[in-house]
């Protein structure tokens, strides 16, 4: 009937002041995880700098540090970074399925895995899964820290360097731009200025849209717009002294660079997921508006149809007094 | 010639301007650096870098990283860095204690490497406020 119709209108109403207003909240966290984009990027420029520097003087050397260590693979960790929250529309599905597709990938190739899970929403989802072995449950949180990332590294760290694991692979959402984002397979271990790791066998176990490391400056850049604003580096002075042995310097600053890795990872993974709710909530904001419009068509159609019966009712009842 | 340091950690900015002389803990021991230093890279351990600025110390806890110093630049890039009097000291007491605890459960080769890190994190940052000088 008509107070039927009325209430939902009136529900409908309600919940597009709800999307909305999650669509607003998103836009305005767009922009501070932006700014801590921007934030890491004096570090991580420097950073790069100095590895790309070193590594030129390495060159010719045979390092030898255990980050960049190639081990035949027989286990395999997946960092899975996932939102805290829902209501982003596929954004946390595509991401498991992503992790459930490289699973069945390993299964396939006899090597076994453990998951790293951050993030609530995968949390929920390994726990309601026992059968898969999951190595450490982490939270992700509303602005990724430099602490958040390295209590992932530190785990990533001691599995691979005590040989529990001998890859790393981190799984997240990579931000391309507002309305696209797509979620990525990125080795973080080992580091290895080339790339593909294959066994002794010749199996190579890389997955095949894997993104690789690479020591050189234009993966530093740490931009969720994907510009490239490269700041103007004065020219290093070449008769630079090691301190320590050069192998003693690549350790200290693999681990940074592993570090930054991470947070960069974590701050996409914030931004797609920010991104993805802004344009879930911007059409479901669009759709109660649609409803709402099409819902009063109706009500003031049935009014309307109410009220000539009821002229009509009393021009007959009139008449009949005639 | 001034001396100029920038910390940087992923996060922030943490230190961006002059210095008259810093002493950080690299991993071959203590190093002091002042005005027109010979041009040196140098890994950083957890440790404190303690600078000089109107003839006061200041103390800062690093977590680790690398340093660059040439043309009076000093550049430390670490993965944390905290200033001893931003550092609430029963929290950073609390920490020690719980790491130190931490060690002696540690079981197996992972959990002793991570527990052994976490205990020269905490110890680094109650040093940094209490710095023997």
């Amino acid at each position: 009937g008509l107070r039927d119709l009325r209430d939902r209108i009136e529900s409908v109403k309600n919940t597009q002041k709800i999307t909305e207003a999650m669509k607003l909240v998103a836009a305005a966290k767009v922009r501070r995880a932006q700014e801590a984009v921007v934030g890491a990027r004096p570090f991580s420029e420097t950073l790069v700098e100095v590895l790309y520097n070193i590594n030129e003087q390495l060159q010719t050397d045979d390092i030898d540090v255990p980050l960049t260590k190639v081990r035949p693979v027989k286990k395999v960790a997946l960092v899975v970074v996932t939102g805290d929250r829902g209501l982003c529309g596929g954004f946390n599905n595509y991401l498991i399925k992503k992790a459930e597709a490289r699973i069945r990938d390993l299964k396939a190739l006899g090597i076994d895995y453990t998951i790293i899970s951050v993030g609530k929403k995968g949390n929920s989802y390994f726990i309601r899964r026992p059968y898969i072995p999951v190595d450490k449950f982490l939270e992700g949180s509303n602005l990724p820290t430099a602490k958040d990332a390295q209590a992932i590294a530190d785990d990533v760290f001691s599995l691979f360097v005590s040989e529990e694991v001998d890859k790393v692979e981190l799984l997240y959402t990579k931000f391309v731009s507002l309305v696209k984002s797509e979620p990525v397979i990125h080795t973080l271990l080992p580091l290895s200025p080339k790339g593909e790791i294959c066994d002794i066998n010749g199996n190579c176990v890389d997955a095949a849209n894997d993104e690789f490391f690479r020591l050189t400056t234009k993966e530093g850049k740490l931009t969720v717009e994907r510009d490239i604003i490269r700041t103007k580096t004065t020219d290093f002075s070449p008769i630079l002294q090691f301190e320590q042995d050069p192998v003693q310097i690549l350790d200290a600053l693999l681990p940074l660079y592993l570090n930054s890795q991470i947070l960069r990872a974590l701050q996409e993974s914030l931004a797609s997921e920010l991104a993805a709710r802004m344009s879930a909530m911007s059409s479901a904001t669009d759709n109660a508006t649609e409803l709402k419009k099409n819902l009063s068509r109706v009500y003031n159609r049935q009014r309307q149809a109410k009220i000539t019966g009821e002229i009509l009712e009393i021009v007959a009842g009139a008449d009949a007094l005639v | 010639m001034t001396l100029n340091l920038s910390v940087l950690t992923p996060n922030r900015i943490v230190w961006d301007s002059e210095v008259e002389e810093i002493v950080l803990s690299t991993n071959s021991g203590q190093i002091g650096i002042l005005p027109n230093h010979a041009p040196i890279a140098t890994a950083v351990d957890i440790g404190i870098l303690r600078i000089r600025l109107n003839d006061q110390w200041l103390t800062m806890a690093l977590m680790g990283g690398f340093a660059r110093i040439g043309n009076n630049e000093i550049t430390v890039l670490v993965n944390d860095a905290e200033k001893g009097s931003d550092i609430d000291p029963q929290e950073a007491q609390q920490t020690l204690e719980l790491a130190e605890a931490n060690v002696k459960k540690a079981e197996g080769r992972r959990q002793k490497i991570e527990a052994n890190l976490a205990l020269r994190r905490a110890r680094t940052r109650v040093e940094a406020i209490n710095p023997i000088s």
